[in-house]
């Protein structure tokens, strides 16, 4: 099963990723993508470490080509977050560039027993932007929209509430 | 009229012409999009909308949800692309919302 879970800044779609994952079978498999630079995602990272930390997670740290990350079998793995996965595809020597991430993700899927995928919303601020950020926006837009086709279950957190775009709540 | 709000590269488009059946350039005839950036060239949002209104579709980008802008011009295009969309919802038999390429009927039906 596949679910795409999509949100703003802090609108707890992480907490509500985690409490999906937690309902499913199989081994938890937390898949973090951020690349740490700097004391500000240091916390961040440490923040999301203790919460996790309580609900027997496997952690695997993949910063660039997902497709290729080392999972066990009957993986229910959580990946967070494509934005972060996509910007260090384009914009980190590690990288590839981005344009088949989508692919990538899906390619993942197939390894999984179950997959959640964390994205970003940011596409409600207008378009006033640099176009290296346009191309960025465009890349991720286009990987939310085609995971989103093939996705069982689309969810938009709303303040820490789910908006069902496509599927339904898990029993 | 069909007015489609949803955020920028969000699929508006290709969705409602696979939603009604139309080939892109049978959508370009009979839609109007980009609408938000003729709120801010106009000085009259109510006439704005009900000349859209003559269009079967009408899409607008919702570019909103980001901080106030520093410079008042944007400040000024922002406010009028949201009070648009309000007066266009109010007309529309039909209102969705388009992310990630997938619809959210905000009002009527198709």
């Amino acid at each position: 099963m596949f679910t795409l879970v999509i949100g703003g800044a802090a609108s707890g779609k992480s907490e509500y990723a985690e409490t999906l994952v937690q309902r499913l079978e199989g081994r938890r498999v937390y898949l973090a993508t951020m690349e740490c630079t700097d004391e500000e995602c240091e916390s961040r990272i440490e923040k999301h470490r203790l919460r996790r930390a309580q609900q027997d997670y496997l952690t695997i740290e993949r910063t660039a080509r997902i497709s290729a990350a080392p999972l066990p079998e009957g993986a229910n793995v959580l990946l967070e977050c494509l934005s972060n996965l996509l910007a260090n595809e384009m914009f980190s020597p590690v990288g590839a560039g981005g344009k088949d991430l989508w692919k990538e993700i899906l390619e993942l899927r197939g390894r999984c027993l179950h997959l959640t995928v964390v994205t970003n919303e940011v596409f409600s601020g207008g378009a006033d932007y640099s176009e290296e950020t346009l191309d960025y926006l465009r890349l991720l837009s286009e990987s939310n929209r085609q995971l989103a086709q093939v996705a069982d279950r689309v969810v938009e957190v709303v303040a820490g509430l789910p908006v069902f775009l496509k599927g339904e709540e898990l029993p | 009229m069909i007015f489609v709000t949803g955020p920028l590269f969000a699929g508006k488009r290709d969705y409602i012409a696979h939603a009604l059946h139309l080939t892109e350039e049978e959508l370009s005839r009979c839609a109007v999009w980009d609408v938000q950036d003729l709120a801010a060239e106009s000085d009259d949002l109510n006439a704005l909308a009900d000349r859209l209104c003559q269009y079967s579709v009408v899409i607008a980008t919702e570019i909103g949800g980001g901080v106030v802008p520093v410079e008042e011009k944007q400040r000024r295009d922002r406010e009028a692309a949201g009070r648009l969309a309000c007066l266009l919802a109010q007309r529309a038999d039909t209102v969705i919302r388009v992310c990630c390429g997938l619809p959210q009927f905000l009002k009527g039906t198709l």
